[in-house]
């Protein structure tokens, strides 16, 4: 997905935050202030907060805005898979820490040499939170659900792939053909097409298990009355308020999960989410970018810190359309010209220089890429080749964001330097999505995009194939000998040759250059020292079964 | 008459010359360039020190050079701003005043209309609209901020009008125009010097508050008000970064005040002693 410049995690809301515009932002200190007046003991008001027996492990969070949605159908965000993984169990999943799979309600699966047809074999003695046992029958549904038109699912598109899908969606069918249950147990899904890359799209939260009486009961409210089979189950939440998830006594992990509750609190800005982790109050938090200096400068806190590099790529987009980008010799002279080291110091550390379009972390990435190391010189003498000697003017384009703007700024230094002069444009969030993708608009942009499954192709092709053109490739980027090798890799299963036509179409675009290559961003948070087992994740968000406190004031 | 400046009105004079000075020699007073790199303190800004006597800031430039050329920015913007706020003001007040009846009504209760509405952000609406740039931004300034000059002068005009002066020369049949330039201006001028040079204390701060919300001039111009928005971040390992261009904000609209106050002042002796 197209990532927000605060990385949507836990209480960064993508969308949330997007749509409004920095200036308001700029204003966040004074609304903490207030806010935190208003909260002051004595004067809040709603519902008194949940009351747990004393010793009870509690978990507590805080989160600028409330979840999305908690149907896994329709949450296609950081914010709202991070609760439904915790109420919803897959078919398999992604490891703790990585991006491998690894069970989850499948205790086994196998899949054909040719990746078109895959078979599950789930355990037996997993119950939905209302007492029944969850069969194959419930994932099928699942996925029914998400192909029907009417569930208007954004996670259609990853199960069109199943024979049959297209009937059922169009109604032709009563059901998916290509998802078979000979019994309760056991799953065969057959594909029309090969897709190697199909478990992938099996451990999206699209694909857990939900059972139907439910969700025909509560209809379009499923959301606010979930049923799962997973650690937690939904306890109370009030909207703009809090959500609270009490541990399922059933769930089928013995002795998992560790914590009896996990309580959210909502519409907590980033600063104040600040001040109740250093009173104490929230237990695990983001570090706002106006504290992340002093938390590393600080060893008490700098060691509270938990550190993942995220399979993303942050990038300056060239559009290979408009003069004078429509020429290599440019592209690859600003990939010279900017100085990314810098760019590293200037986000304190939080990131690593970018070689290529596929992060480390990615399987596949190719960590023999030279990329471009900083030489105005050569840049300089590019440039001069492009007959571009006396340089140009150009805009690059920006998510309102203080530190896109600070970023903007070392770039525009260093392309001063060579000749070029840039002129910042910032704008919101969505604005800026849609104007990226209009034909010939703008000209320079800043970007990042993060995976959504662990694969060279949802980086390549999603970001520089031609099909995507006016979708996701912004740069309008297209070379006949990359389309050719990514067609020729999307369905091979043969793992060692996939990544090697994956590597060489890299290869290909780092030459020609439609991005100035800038870095793989990393996500930094802040636990209490009472908190164990807390462990973040690369790609989604932290799972909490195996997280426990050990005693503390607070509690 | 000799003039004798009272003792707000030399210093405040003295502030503001020394900025007027500050920002047309920036070029030969500031140590460095202030839009280019100069020290390697990419996300760590350093201390201030003999070098950088100022510190220097995340994109390593020193901050000394940019508060100096900021001065530039803040004193044209804020300078120009208050003269398009004067033109707007003086003429809608001089206008409502001597014409009063109809006209005068409409054009105060456009003003009070205006007034109801908080300047800054009204300029943020607008500014979003036109494109942040030295030109749109002193448009802006001056389109939000001529209100209270326009209710001053028209209330001063109105009194003019009434004196014998003003009615005589109608009496001999001189036309509104002559009226109001040779007549009701000239007299109606002082209190307008006044109020510009509080207003400018206004404008400055305008600027600098549209500056601190990415509104004002774009980078690399250096500005105050941005150089503080960018500060925020390391507000608590490098407090200097927004202290200094505080201080710069804090010290150039003392100095128009202070100007503003000692003209107010002289002004109130002045109608006493009469």
């Amino acid at each position: 997905m197209n990532m927000h410049p605060r990385r949507h995690t836990r209480s960064a809301k993508g969308r949330a935050i997007s749509t409004r515009a920095a200036a308001i932002r700029r204003c966040r200190f004074a609304l903490a202030l207030i806010a935190a007046l208003i909260a002051l003991p004595g004067c809040r008001s709603g519902a008194p907060p949940p009351q747990f027996p004393p010793g009870a492990m509690v978990l507590k969070l805080a989160a600028i805005s409330d979840v999305p949605t908690l149907d896994p159908a329709a949450g296609y965000d950081v914010d709202s898979w991070m609760f439904e993984q915790m109420i919803f169990d897959t078919l398999i999943r992604y490891s703790d820490a990585g991006v491998d799979l690894v069970p989850d309600l499948a205790t086994a699966w196998e899949s054909s040499p040719d990746s078109t047809v895959f078979t599950f074999h789930l355990r037996r003695d997993a119950r939905f939170t209302n007492g029944r046992i969850v069969t194959s029958a419930d994932f099928k549904y699942a996925i029914e659900r998400v192909l029907d038109p009417a569930t208007r699912s954004k996670g259609m598109e990853y199960y069109r792939a199943i024979a049959g899908a297209e009937d059922f969606a169009a109604h032709r069918a009563k059901s998916v053909a290509g998802i078979e249950t000979p019994d309760a147990w056991t799953m065969v899904f057959h594909l029309i097409v090969p897709d190697p890359i199909f478990l992938q799209k099996l451990a999206m939260p699209f694909a857990a298990a939900v059972p139907r009486e439910a969700v025909e009961k509560w209809g379009d409210d499923f959301s606010r009355h979930v049923v799962g089979s997973g650690p937690f189950m939904l306890k109370e939440w009030i909207g703009g308020q809090r959500i609270v998830l009490v541990k399922n006594p059933g769930y089928f992990v013995k002795g998992s999960p560790h914590l009896d509750a996990v309580v959210e609190a909502i519409g907590v800005s980033e600063d104040l989410q600040w001040f109740k982790f250093e009173a104490g109050e929230i237990d695990v938090s983001n570090i706002p970018p106006a504290v992340f200096p002093y938390v590393m400068k600080t060893p008490r806190l700098r060691d509270l810190t938990l550190r993942i590099v995220t399979v993303t790529t942050r990038y300056m987009g060239m559009n290979c359309q408009m003069p004078p980008f429509t020429d290599e010799r440019v592209r690859r002279a600003l990939n010279y010209a900017v100085n990314k080291p810098k760019l590293i110091a200037v986000l304190n550390g939080r990131g690593i220089v970018a070689n290529g379009v596929m992060p480390p972390g990615l399987p596949g990435y190719a960590p023999g890429l030279s990329g471009y190391p900083y030489d105005p010189a050569r840049a300089r003498e590019l440039l001069e080749q492009a007959g571009l000697g006396h340089g140009f003017a150009a805009t690059l384009w920006m998510p309102a964001d203080q530190t896109m703007m600070i970023l903007g700024q070392s770039i525009q230094q260093d392309l001063d330097l060579v000749g070029v002069r840039l002129r910042l444009k910032a704008v919101a969030f969505a604005p800026f999505l849609e104007a990226v993708r209009q034909p010939r608009t703008v000209p320079l942009f800043f970007m990042g995009w993060e995976a959504d499954f662990p694969d060279p192709a949802n980086f390549l092709d999603v970001l520089l194939s031609r099909h995507q053109w006016g979708a996701n490739n912004d740069t309008f980027f297209s070379d006949p000998r990359v389309d050719a090798l990514l067609a020729e890799a999307a369905p091979l299963s043969d793992l060692a040759r996939r990544y090697a036509l994956y590597r060489e179409a890299e290869r290909i675009i780092v030459a020609d250059a439609p991005w100035v290559f800038l870095y793989y961003p990393i996500t930094y948070e802040i636990q209490q020292p009472w908190v164990h087992g807390y462990v973040l994740n690369p790609m989604r968000p932290a799972r909490l079964e195996k997280v426990w406190l050990s005693p503390h004031p607070a509690s | 008459m000799k003039f004798r400046p009272n003792a707000m009105e030399a210093v405040g004079a003295l502030m503001v010359l020394s900025l007027v000075l500050v920002a047309i020699l920036a070029p030969w007073l500031a140590p460095y360039d202030p839009t280019r790199a100069v020290a390697n303190t990419f996300g760590d800004p350093a201390a201030p020190s003999r070098m950088y006597p100022l510190g220097t800031d995340q994109l390593g430039r020193d901050v000394l050079s940019r508060i100096i050329f900021g001065a530039r920015i803040s004193l044209t913007v804020g300078v120009a701003a208050m003269a398009v706020t004067m033109t707007i003001g003086v003429t809608i007040g001089l206008t409502a005043g001597f014409f009063g009846g109809a006209l005068d009504f409409a054009l105060m209760r456009f003003t009070d209309v205006m007034l109801t509405l908080p300047a800054l952000l009204l300029a943020m609406a607008f500014v979003a609209v036109l494109q942040p740039s030295i030109l749109s931004i002193l448009l802006v300034i001056g389109l939000v901020s001529w209100t209270q000059i326009a209710r001053v002068v028209r209330a001063e005009a109105l009194s003019m009008t009434q004196r014998d002066f003003v009615v005589a020369a109608c009496a001999l049949g001189a036309p509104s125009a002559r009226l109001i330039v040779r007549h009701v201006m000239p007299n109606v001028m002082p209190i307008i010097v006044v109020m510009a040079v509080l207003g400018t204390s206004g404008t400055l701060l305008l600027d600098a508050g549209l500056s601190f919300l990415t509104l004002g001039v774009p980078p690399p111009t250096p500005s105050w008000g941005r150089m503080i928005e960018e500060a925020t971040t390391y507000f608590r390992v490098a407090p200097w970064l927004a202290i200094f261009p505080g201080l710069a904000i804090f010290y150039a609209v003392l100095g128009f005040n202070l100007l503003g106050y000692g003209f107010l002042r002289r002004r109130a002796r002045a109608a006493s002693a009469l």
